[in-house]
């Protein structure tokens, strides 16, 4: 009985040695998840981009990058990290994908009412790429397994999959609702009206289908009207005075880029 | 780890050879390509099964043999639905899971020496015991 007990202890003993040691480095894990991560992402924009017309080199684009930049800079975080894309669709969309890849649909730019509402949606998918929730997601739907091989250049038919579940789903309620509260903070620090983005919420909500409204309670995810409901909770500086993040003549050019 | 010491009683090689085998099911399944954690088990198990009602000697290190290996079930076992948990569930890689693995791959080389060693001096006669599997041994298996 002793020596198992003893047993026990060493082995317990061994096992918080060895924790000790950094694996993580020692193996450069996390240089090859964020290598794997980023080939995954080029590989996705490489086939988004052939489903569309991109319009990255628009003079106007510039506005939108300029929104992420300002975000990021107010926030501390690596703006190089974040790749903006804007494609040309009617469809009122953004979506993340893995390597930083961010890519908006000119549909957002045409339902937002102005620079504020848009820096919100951008703010929430920004939180989810800096959230890790996009290749959380993935690993969730599709394994580890699955992604590796897509990376090394392998399933053709699951990168549209994958890409279609990005762009068409939204993540589930507790990561939704974890974005919308890192996207106001994001504002804040910002100095950008997070009010805005719970307007904009709002606005989504009016367009969902009212049978979806009765089912609240069994969906996975939150619906636009209580996010709106959780992002206001979450502003912290009622009284501060906010900037419109873009001066009305670069809104108007980067809306006209989708008309 | 490895404890010598005198049997009541001195085998025959029959009986040698049947102990030592034992100890060389374990191996056998590991060279045999199967490295699940449950197929060491099994193959102890139904030599050990086999041997029920054979002499105290062979009995005495069949049982010794199973024992080692069930620790070893429940080390692998845990490293093995861990890994399974990551390749196939949104379950990430922690420095915690290596470090399991590192320890997981320690005690399996410690087990796997300590076996051939086992089944070579037991081949030879000589009566080893492993330390704390030897003692439940001796409260499992009666003369």
């Amino acid at each position: 009985m002793l020596e198992g007990l003893f047993a026990l202890i060493i082995m317990g003993g061994v096992w918080l040695g060895f924790n000790q040691i950094n694996w993580m480095q020692l193996f450069g894990v996390k240089e090859m998840t964020d290598k794997t991560e980023q080939k995954l992402g080029d590989l996705l924009w490489d086939f988004q981009k052939r489903t569309g017309e991109i319009l990255d080199d628009e003079p106007g684009k510039e506005a939108l990058d300029s929104l992420v930049w300002r975000i990021c800079e107010k926030n501390k975080l690596d703006s190089s990290h974040f790749k903006v894309h804007l494609f040309n669709t009617g469809d009122v969309n953004a979506f993340a994908m893995p390597g930083g890849h961010l890519v908006v649909f000119t549909g957002l730019l045409q339902k937002t009412e102005n620079a504020s509402e848009l820096a919100g949606v951008l703010a929430h998918e920004m939180a989810h790429i800096e959230n890790n929730h996009v290749m959380n997601k993935l690993l969730k739907e599709f394994g580890l397994a699955v992604l590796v091989s897509m990376a090394g250049g392998s399933g053709g038919q699951q990168v549209a999959e994958v890409l279609r579940m990005l762009s068409s789903s939204a993540f589930d309620r507790s990561l939704e609702k974890e974005a919308d509260e890192y996207a106001v903070h994001y504002l804040e620090k910002a100095r950008i009206n997070p009010e805005s983005f719970a307007v904009f919420m709002d606005e989504m909500a009016k367009e969902e289908p009212d049978e979806l409204k009765h089912f609240r309670w069994i969906t996975t995810h939150p619906d636009s009207k209580e996010r709106a409901q959780n992002i206001r909770a979450h502003i912290r500086s009622k009284k501060r005075s906010y900037q419109e993040p873009l001066s009305e003549s670069l809104w108007q050019d980067l809306k006209a880029l989708g008309e | 780890m490895i404890e010598r010491s005198t049997f009541y009683y001195t085998p025959d090689d029959h009986e040698r050879e049947r102990a030592s085998n034992s100890y060389l099911m374990s191996l056998i399944a590991i060279i045999g390509g199967v490295p699940l954690p449950i197929m060491n088990l099994i193959a102890t198990l139904i030599f050990w099964m086999g041997n029920r009602k054979s002499t105290y000697f062979v009995r005495w290190h069949c049982t010794q043999a199973l024992l080692s290996q069930l620790s070893m079930l429940m080390i692998n076992s845990t490293g093995f639905w861990w890994t399974v948990s990551i390749v196939f569930t949104e379950q990430e890689i922690t420095n915690e899971y290596l470090a399991y693995l590192a320890f997981a791959f320690v005690f399996n080389l410690v087990e796997f020496i300590s076996t051939i060693l086992l089944a070579i001096r037991t081949r030879k006669g000589i009566h080893s015991e492993l330390w704390f599997f030897g003692s439940l041994t001796h409260d499992l298996v009666r003369p």
